[in-house]
């Protein structure tokens, strides 16, 4: 994948798909919850962007 | 064989002068590298006041947050998230008109981004005329104008890039090869990385 802007407007798109479920989880239940998928979505996009940087880079 | 390779030295003292060439890489060119660096430092920038926020939220005052009777307006700055994410829309038009070799839509995009970076901004300002509190009443309002107003900062950055980008365009710069609308593609980059910026302090301040 070539770093240009249009690889950074696709992280725009899954950021703004994210912070949707996320916003959504948390009006329909309680700001703990939605906390908690906020910190489940970034640790998986934390192991995600991990394991991406070690194949795109070795 | 020796009177040639002084023929070759020769000739290569006379085109070249001062510091051999800076290496370039094959995988990205320097000034988008060095705008990803840059949102780098950023990154770490807006992480310090992140880790502020926490801080003050979970450690030092978590019984009210916000602080009666202090309410923020989810509603509106719902609204103003949705006017930033189209705004990113906008100027990836602007750069997939551009390498398709459409100025017209290159002037468009870069327009429309330009002001609906403006209205958000905008709407920003008029958001803290009316919220009620000052950086001054409590943690809570100095950490919330410490979060969004270093992001309100960022947005002015953001449209002051897109002001030299949107004049270059009205005045013929750009073209569909790659090396030539860097001009576009460098602040439309900032511009994202501004845009999810603002979905996470949105999130987190406003919502969770």
């Amino acid at each position: 994948m070539k770093i240009n802007e249009a690889a950074v407007f696709k992280w725009v798109v899954i950021v703004g798909v994210a912070a949707a479920v996320i916003v959504a989880v948390t009006l329909l239940t309680r700001p703990l919850v939605g906390s908690l998928l906020g910190l489940a979505i970034v640790i998986a996009g934390g192991v995600y962007a991990y394991r991406w940087a070690r194949e795109r880079w070795r | 064989m020796e009177s040639a390779t002084v023929t070759v030295g020769h000739g290569h003292a006379d085109h070249h002068h001062g510091p051999p060439e800076a290496n370039q890489s094959s995988r990205i060119d320097r000034q988008t590298l060095g705008i990803l660096l840059f949102i780098v430092s950023e990154v770490m920038l807006f992480g310090a006041f992140f880790a502020s926020y926490f801080f003050l939220r979970v450690v030092v005052d978590p019984a009210s947050w916000p602080p009666e009777p202090f309410e923020l307006p989810k509603a509106v700055a719902g609204m103003n998230t949705a006017i930033l994410i189209s705004s990113s829309f906008t100027v990836h038009y602007a750069l997939e008109s551009i390498r398709r070799g459409n100025r017209t839509g290159l002037k468009l995009g870069l327009v429309a981004t330009w002001l609906l970076g403006a209205t958000f901004l905008f709407i920003q300002i008029n958001e803290y005329v009316h919220l009620g509190f000052s950086a001054r009443d409590f943690s809570f309002g100095s950490i919330f104008y410490c979060l969004t107003g270093l992001h309100g900062a960022h947005v002015f950055v953001g449209l002051m890039l897109l002001s030299f980008a949107t004049i270059r365009a009205f005045r013929g710069h750009f073209g569909p090869a790659e090396k030539d609308h860097l001009g576009v593609e460098v602040p439309g980059i900032y511009w994202h990385f501004v845009d999810v910026m603002w979905i996470i302090v949105y999130v987190t301040v406003y919502i969770l």
